[in-house]
């Protein structure tokens, strides 16, 4: 991989992480409504001068331009971006912190588990085409990748925990329990992670069945694979070192770039199971207009969005010599 | 080696599944033994344990459950004893005497005295003092104390706090503000108290030192608080060992966790889910009144000079009144609030049982009349059939409301019916914020009023004072007042009811402001909207409402909900404790045990293993599926 090549891409995402930190000062700032306001909320009574006091407090009686615009760069250069309205005297950062781990814990192991499932069933779907497997899988891939996460989470949350009420319906923990060693912690937050992650899983698995399985099949019509059976290779060898890794290149891409909403999450399925990370944290400061966390959220999900991006081209770069240029 | 790929595909599934099967027999925790915990979803956020900050009710709960107000309030909203025994007020009501509970403790052992109340009141003062502040945290307790006129505190013994006002007040008693203990607080400034954003901000983080029957012990912000019962508390204990709160962010999934077991309270279900939950067994629904309304507001100096109004006729008392007639408000409860409301007259709401009062003259729902009135004020309708008003301009209101709630239906109906009587009707939501910011007029700086009617609610205290204390001129200068309504006798009555000294009086001074306020028709109340809360028996009976008749077991004011609560596995009864189990709507299991269960905490044991079992099988079958496949497929290639 080149010199030049890295830089390059390197280069770009450094730009867009530039970039959004931008935007998000200027978007922020053409909210409508002043903020000493909607600090202050809708106290009943309010002088003047306690307007005015705030104002000064927060820093607002300065211009926007240069004043607040390099206090806001030194901060965020920092890490410190401000404090929530709603968590009270919690800066951003703490609250971000608290609610990233449940989130990676759901998605990343939802991700994983998708990805094996997903490229394995759609590389056999595509390497045995027309057989039982490949009618049933991509029946059920086609069907999964429609399904909204949502109506997935609820119809499982019906079916096993209110119907069956062999799992719990929300949370990551038990209430109010406290647990005797990490093992029972662990395996309370198994029985919690159950549902959602079967939730995340399965609505990702669709799209990579589906993908993988069509990707295989164009490969199989390449030339090198007529020379490779023409060759005499096994199978599995013609699979393994021709077919999967050509096979491999559009799916890296999906990857990556659902790797980017690792963090994001899918918003809907943690509030289906009042899971306690981002995508609540997410709805929560939308309703209450926490402008603080709402600013915070969008900076971190862009900057993995780049960040997974910049994986992705530098893995592609190196799975195939054509685009390491 | 072709078949590698099979095998290892049926080895994962076969590991998944006995991974899963493994986690499951976990789930059958033993009940007995186990705290017994009562748990609550809200849909309110869990934002501060700092009672200065406090906005929402769930802020409020947080902390009228671990601290006394000097005095409290009963299962009725009657003053009850509380931080103090008793009280007594001079002759002329400007002079109250609290006598403290002798021997009283924090939850940390430090003696809970009258300089603890001396220190909390006296703080309040001080900051309402303070130039830069003028008043702490959120602003929503220290009016209780400025309302009632207070001026000085002092403790004359360790027992006796003395309260000075500088006018006769009866509303003292009722301030509601938490008594902290001094010994914690002491150590924080007005500004590390105040400012959130401030270097040493005081969160007040577990475990809390407290006096009232629960403390927090733990406190996950934005997702659940843990209250463990205060062995110093002075009354008799409560029934629940441990009270979790737990935020909600979907109130599909607080109702199916309450029709699981896994909550014994739900708060703020939607209507839907509180009429299908109100036949289901083992659980209890209470529609409590709020104690606020819903209301549409008029920019009554429209085109005054800096207001920004769009026509003169919005100033015109005649105009109003005749909008008044055009609102359909049953109508406006069945279909928006699927009936869970109580269609709105006067500004102090029915929960007030006490002072609430009807108008002489309510405006009924007639598009007849609210023509006819229109008419005879001389808006004559245009050739589109559009009124216009005395400038010849056609009448086209700006109808908006806050996106942080939802009034479009509401909008949809007022726009059908003011088009019935040639009234015009733009109507749009506008973000919170904006919307705070235009409604202010030229008195405050923002201005300038570009608006002209809007819907929003109000919520109040136990007193009314708060209500009646927005629509004094003095208020128009804050932006509390949004419809600057002015007039010198409301102001006046203010101050009498205020000030009364005995109930009578103030009663019809009260009912008087109503009046006044309703015909001026600055202000169109909509609705009374209820409170719809739901409940398991299961665990915990004797659910009380506070008050009996229209309130809801908690959330209230006070902690006295919490302390009726007893233990249903306790009470021998005939039904039976394991319906949790049960799906809901199939009848529930006959003689549950006597041993104390917490639904959530029990499983039955035989259906993990089933499940393992079932898993492993597929497993198996799928490993096979897969070994066999490859065998032919091979060959015809």
């Amino acid at each position: 991989m080149g010199i030049r090549f890295l830089t390059r891409r390197l280069g770009g995402a450094v730009l867009t992480i530039v970039m959004i930190v931008l935007l998000n000062f200027v978007l922020f700032r053409m909210m409508p409504g002043s903020p000493e306001r909607i600090l202050l909320g809708r106290v009943p009574g309010v002088p003047p001068a306690v307007v005015e006091a705030t104002k000064i407090r927060w820093g607002l009686d300065k211009p926007l331009f240069p004043d607040q615009f390099v206090a806001y760069l030194a901060a965020t250069a920092k890490g410190d971006l401000g404090f929530s309205y709603g968590e009270r005297g919690r800066p951003v950062a703490d609250v971000l912190l608290q609610k990233l781990g449940p989130t990676l814990l759901l998605f990343g192991l939802g991700e994983l588990i998708a990805i094996v499932i997903g490229l394995a069933l759609g590389a056999y779907s595509g390497w045995r085409r027309g057989g039982i497997v490949d009618h049933v899988g991509n029946a059920v891939s086609l069907v999964l990748y429609a399904t909204p996460y949502f109506l997935l989470g609820m119809g499982l949350l019906l079916l096993f925990a209110t119907g069956l009420g062999w799992f719990p319906t929300f949370g990551m923990t038990e209430l109010g329990v406290t647990h005797a060693s990490f093992i029972d912690l662990l395996i309370d937050i198994g029985r919690h992670l159950f549902l959602p992650l079967a939730t995340v899983s399965l609505g990702l698995v669709g799209q990579y069945a589906i993908l993988m399985r069509s990707s295989v099949i164009e490969t199989m019509t390449e030339d090198y694979i007529t020379t490779a059976n023409a060759k005499g290779l096994t199978d599995g060898r013609i699979l393994r070192a021709h077919a999967l890794p050509n096979a491999l290149l559009p799916t890296v891409s999906l990857v990556a770039i659902n790797l980017g909403y690792v963090v994001a999450g899918a918003i809907t399925v943690e509030v289906v199971f009042n899971w306690p990370g981002l995508g609540t944290l997410t709805v929560e400061a939308l309703e209450a207009r926490d402008y603080p966390v709402l600013q915070g959220v969008f900076l971190l999900l862009s900057i993995t969005i780049v960040v997974a991006n910049l994986i992705a081209d530098l893995v592609y770069g190196m799975l195939d010599p054509r685009v390491r240029t | 080696m072709r078949y590698r790929f099979g095998v290892r595909l049926g080895r994962f599934i076969a590991l998944a599944a006995l991974v899963a099967a493994g986690l499951f027999p976990a789930g059958a925790q033993a009940g007995t033994g186990q705290p017994l915990i009562l748990t609550v979803g809200t849909d309110q956020d869990l934002e501060t344990l700092n009672p200065w900050q406090s906005i929402t009710v769930a802020d409020y709960e947080i902390f009228q459950i671990q601290y006394e107000l000097l005095m409290g309030y009963d299962i009725n909203l009657e003053t009850a004893p509380g931080f103090a025994e008793s009280f007594e007020a001079s002759t002329d009501k400007m002079t109250y005497t609290f006598h403290i509970r002798p021997d009283m403790k924090w939850s940390d052992g430090e003696p809970a005295t009258c300089d603890d109340a001396l220190y909390t009141y006296q703080f309040a003062l001080d900051a309402l003092a303070n130039e830069d502040y003028g008043y702490v945290g959120s602003g929503y307790l220290e009016p209780s104390l400025t309302n009632a006129g207070l001026e000085s505190v002092e403790c004359t013994d360790p027992l006796t706090f003395v309260a000075k006002t500088s006018h006769p007040t009866t509303i003292l008693p009722q301030a509601y503000v938490p008594i902290l203990p001094k010994h914690i607080w002491e150590k924080y400034d007005l500004e590390e108290i105040s400012n959130a954003e401030a270097d040493g901000f005081f969160k007040n983080e577990p475990p809390v030192v407290g006096s009232g029957p629960y403390v927090v012990t733990a406190w996950s912000p934005g997702d659940s608080i843990t209250f463990s019962r205060n062995d110093n508390y002075w009354g008799t204990p409560g029934v629940p060992d441990q009270i979790v709160f737990q935020k909600f962010e979907g109130a599909d999934t607080m109702v199916q966790a309450l029709r699981n077991g896994e909550l014994d309270y739900a708060r703020g279900t939607g209507a839907d889910q509180f009429d299908a939950l109100s036949t289901e067994p083992n659980i209890r629904v209470s529609e409590g009144f709020s104690n606020g309304f819903t209301y549409l507001s008029f920019n009554t100096r429209a085109t005054q000079k800096g207001y920004g109004g769009s026509t003169s006729a919005l100033e015109d008392q005649k105009f109003r009144d005749a909008l008044g007639y055009a609102l359909d408000r049953q109508t406006l409860v069945d279909r928006v609030l699927n009936g869970h409301g109580v269609p709105g007259t006067t500004h102090i709401p029915p929960y007030q049982v006490k002072w609430h009062v009807e108008p002489k003259t309510p405006r009924t729902f007639s598009i007849d009349e609210a023509n006819s009135r229109l008419d005879a004020a001389g808006y004559t309708r245009g050739a589109d059939g559009i009124r216009v008003d005395k400038e010849g301009k056609p009448i086209e209101l700006r109808l908006t409301w806050p996106d942080s709630e939802d009034h479009a239906t509401d909008a949809q109906f007022i726009q059908g019916w003011f088009e019935d009587i040639g009234v015009g009707v733009d109507a749009f939501v506008t973000e919170e914020g904006k919307l705070l910011e235009d409604l202010l007029g030229p008195e405050t700086d923002g201005g300038p009023a570009d608006w002209d009617f809007y819907m929003w609610g109000w919520v109040g205290d136990p007193d009314p004072t708060s209500l009646l204390s927005i629509f004094q001129t003095s208020q128009i200068e804050s932006g509390t007042n949004d419809c600057f309504y002015s007039d010198p006798r409301y102001d006046e009555l203010f101050t009498t009811q205020l000030e009364a000294t005995d109930e009578a009086a103030r009663k019809a001074a009260i009912d008087e402001m109503q009046q006044l306020f309703y015909d001026a028709a600055c202000y169109h109340v909509l609705y009374y909207d209820s409170v719809l809360d739901a409940q398991r028996t299961d665990k915990f009976t004797n659910w009380t409402n506070q008050p009996p008749d229209t309130g809801t077991p908690i959330f209230g004011y006070g902690y006295v909900g919490y302390m009726q609560l007893q233990d249903a596995s306790a009470v021998p009864t005939a039904g039976p404790t394991t319906a949790a189990t049960t799906a809901p709507g199939t009848s529930a299991a006959p003689g549950g045990s006597a041993v104390p269960v917490s639904p959530g905490n029990t499983r039955s044991d035989s259906t993990p293993l089933l499940i393992g079992a079932v898993l492993v099988i597929l497993a198996l079958a799928a490993g096979f599926y897969f070994m066999r496949r490859r065998g032919p497929k091979v060959e015809e290639e």
